[in-house]
């Protein structure tokens, strides 16, 4: 494989900037040096057989047929060393630990806001949060017991905090299946370099979740509650609920009696339910507390779970920590609960509620990345430098009408790695999400999902907008670089 | 094991073996036709009827009164969507089954099945003509009993595997039951009441053969086929897995312990009698179209039964 052509704009992940390999991307780099452009294809098309074979896909639903795509994978994997993951991973768990601290501090004594540190104007238009969780103590004070943090390298090499995602964060089977296929393809790399694992996802999601269960000393029985096969993330929820040997249920196969515990219908009768890891969303959960019509949920799901009687992950109103704008005051939380300095910094952002930042936002739309506050999945956004003067001009109003809901970045020169394309190696953008699990200690995911845009100069990373994937090692360096 | 999943479980495996025995009936009867003088008429009418499909074929198709056209028969028994008993839709409705549990079967059930049913779907339509029909309907059959292969090899024997072979059981009695109606009603219709005879040990040997029980039965009856042995195997025999009997009396071996389930087994007791005790040298002479009747509605009835008693408790 040829890197002669190879140029990124910004930092790419492999190779500095004079076109040397980084020091945890020698080796792999020499490997595929040694690589025919067939052999380098040979694998590609190996590993895209091992995905379809193994079903790695996302459902998409159109026109009353089912299909199930398969997420693009890029064979190059992303390197990251060691020393640098150590300090993010504690950057992480700093990070979700003050996160747990606000949601529980919102829904009960709420001392940030007396203590003037967090605006109360802003949890009043919040979207996200519930007063139906208000005055709950979930078991060991955990309410996001599962967090994907997405994590973005800026063109002079700092890693930032995008966004975390506090609701139902998916991805984590990718990053597993990733790993399985990058070892099917470059076993030989595997056996050289020491790339650390990540197979034991599931085995801690599992005791994270166990940990929770309000019946301690009995074997916990947990369930996966998914919104059913035409949910995108469907393959996920089955993928987990195996690896994890928990049952798969939807909201049908669960009722809450009244004696307020919640149990499945299974053909020996009711089976009790200790532990919910639920994969809808919390307006969905329950139609008895929130949407009355909600087809997916449990009625009673709540108020089981304000009882005591049945543990949810994520707790519903986790959300209201992954709200775009709360985003922007993390750092003034870590500071405050923990009293740390932050150890992974923000994105810049600017709050559009502010007036001048607001005015900044308005004079520089053209610079900047526009997001609303509660959307996911990358819907909704504007990104300056590629909008027409229309699209600027409805984002204006929008703000103006509705300042709350929107919060701005500047565009960041995202971080590059290569991707294998029919013209040889050429620079994609990446991202990077990290799996965090809270149950009294933290666990973070060794590297995460990293995400890539396959088309050329694209920043959106989403699945659902033309992203891909790419195994991600953390590498120990024998010089301990 | 959730009630969703059981009950899954179970209408996959009888939506699987209903599809088979759908390709096999169709499969053999195309083949005797051909062997058929020009004097001796096929009647596939019959064929609609026993399969349930005879008003909605008759709506679908008003100016054919009995004399229904073979190409139009074909298609809407195998790939008609509208006819809820097509091969295709009982394809399609144990994968619709499967994708909602496919998290507790192996994988490569899910790839052969939605294999099958994707390639139904892109070719059928040019294949249906007899030339092509008999490959199509065997791949079909083939592929079926490929994921019941793997099933027999790789599942394990959990309460989840026993309602999987209730599914099986009951549908194969019932689709036993539903054969060998339809051969005795006569799809065969010769012109001359003295070639009657002849055709018949003929159709008797068409109906084995769509329950792949020619060879079986030659080598344990040891008899010339005809009409009184061939119902006696295919009712009676405890040996055969497509019949009745065996069926009927694999489902016993197959209820799970608990919960009590004396509905079910009086249901199933009930439908065992009636295969049992029915003289079949009377029915050959009399006629089997009622009893056929009173053992499908006494399946229907443990049917009934194991869905309020398993899966809605």
């Amino acid at each position: 494989m040829k890197w002669e052509g190879y140029r990124s704009s910004t930092y790419d992940e492999l190779f500095e900037p004079g076109g040397q390999p980084r020091p945890a991307a020698r080796r792999l780099i020499e490997y595929l040096k040694g690589l025919s452009d067939r052999d380098l294809a040979e694998r590609q098309l190996a590993a895209d057989l091992a995905a379809r074979v193994m079903g790695i896909t996302f459902t998409v639903y159109s026109e009353g047929r089912n299909v199930d795509r398969t997420l693009p994978f890029d064979v190059i994997p992303r390197v990251i060393p060691r020393a640098e993951w150590t300090r993010t991973e504690a950057g992480l768990r700093q990070r979700v630990r003050a996160l747990n601290l606000f949601i529980g501090d919102i829904y009960g004594e709420q001392r940030i806001i007396k203590d003037r540190v967090f605006p109360s104007a802003l949890l009043k238009e919040s979207a996200n949060f519930r007063p139906q969780c208000v005055g709950v103590t979930p078991p060991l004070g955990v309410w996001a017991h599962i967090c994907g943090s997405d994590l973005v390298r800026d063109g002079d090499g700092t890693l930032y905090v995008l966004e975390d995602n506090l609701r139902i964060p998916s991805g984590v089977s990718y990053m597993i299946q990733n790993r399985m296929v990058a070892k099917r393809v470059f076993p030989e790399l595997f056996e050289t370099s020491s790339i650390l694992p990540v197979d034991d996802y599931p085995a801690q999601l599992y005791d994270t979740l166990a940990a929770i269960t309000p019946r301690p000393g009995t074997p916990p029985v947990i369930a996966l509650l998914t919104p059913g096969i035409y949910n995108s993330a469907y393959f996920e929820h089955c993928y987990l609920a195996q690896s994890m040997g928990i049952e798969l249920v939807e909201g049908g196969d669960l009722f809450v009696d009244s004696d307020d515990c919640c149990y499945m219908r299974t053909v020996g009768g009711p089976q009790r339910v200790d532990v919910v890891y639920r994969r809808i969303d919390d307006l969905y959960l329950d139609p008895e507390c929130f949407h009355p019509d909600s087809l997916l949920g449990v009625p009673g799901l709540v108020r089981a779970w304000r009882a005591g009687n049945v543990a949810l992950a994520n707790a519903p109103g986790a959300g209201v920590a992954d709200d775009k704008v709360v985003f922007t005051y993390v750092p003034k939380m870590i500071k405050y609960y923990l009293d740390e300095d932050p150890i992974l910094p923000n994105v810049p952002s600017y709050l559009c509620t502010q007036k001048r930042d607001r005015d900044y936002v308005l004079a520089h739309l053209e610079e900047l990345v526009v997001k609303p506050a509660n959307e996911s999945g990358g819907y909704g956004m504007l990104i300056g430098p590629r909008s027409t003067k229309r699209e600027r001009e409805k984002f204006a109003k929008l703000i103006l009408e509705n300042p709350r809901n929107y919060m701005a970045q500047p565009t960041l020169a995202l971080s590059t790695a290569p991707i294998v394309t029919p013209d040889g190696p050429q620079a994609r953008h990446l991202d990077l999400r990290p799996f965090v699990l809270s149950r009294g200690d933290i666990y973070v995911t060794t590297g995460g999902l990293t995400r890539v845009a396959m088309n050329a100069g694209s920043l959106v990373v989403n699945s659902s907008q033309g992203g891909g994937a790419k195994d991600t090692w953390v590498v120990d360096t024998e010089d301990g670089a | 094991m959730l009630s969703r999943v059981a009950e899954n479980l179970y209408w996959f495996s009888r939506y699987l073996k209903r599809t088979e025995n759908t390709a096999r009936l169709v499969g053999v009867n195309s083949l005797l036709q051909l062997d058929l003088p020009r004097s001796v008429r096929f009647a596939w009418q019959p064929l609609l009827d026993i399969l349930g499909a005879g008003d909605a074929f008759r709506a679908l198709h008003p100016e054919s009164q009995d004399e229904a056209a073979e190409a139009d028969v074909v298609h809407f028994l195998l790939l008609d969507e509208r006819n809820a008993c097509s091969m295709l839709s009982s394809l399609k409705q144990a994968r619709d089954a499967l994708r909602t549990i496919r998290e507790a079967l192996p994988q490569e059930c899910w790839e052969r099945v939605n294999g099958t049913f994707l390639r139904l779907g892109e070719e059928g339509e040019h294949n249906l003509g007899r030339r092509y029909r008999l490959d199509l309907l065997n791949r079909v059959v083939d592929d079926c009993l490929v994921v019941s292969g793997i099933l027999t090899a790789n599942v394990s024997r959990d309460i989840g595997f026993q309602f999987m072979r209730l599914g099986t059981a009951l549908e194969q009695a019932d689709m036993t039951t539903r054969i060998i109606d339809a051969g005795a009603s006569g799809l065969i219709r010769p012109r001359g009441a003295e070639e009657i005879e002849a055709y018949q040990a003929m159709q008797w040997m068409s109906v084995l053969r769509s329950l792949a029980a020619y060879q079986m039965y030659r080598r344990h009856v040891r008899q010339r086929v005809s009409a009184a042995h061939a119902l006696q195997f295919l009712l009676q025999n405890r040996e055969f897995p497509r019949s009745v009997m065996f069926c009927l009396v694999r489902m016993q071996a197959a209820l799970p312990l608990a919960p009590p389930r004396r509905a079910v087994e009086r249901a199933l007791a009930r439908a065992q009698a009636l295969a049992r005790d029915a003289d079949t040298r009377v029915l050959a002479e009399t006629g089997v179209a009622g009893l056929m009747d009173e053992i499908q509605i006494a399946i229907a009835g443990l049917h009934a039964s194991i869905t309020e008693t398993y899966f809605r408790a």
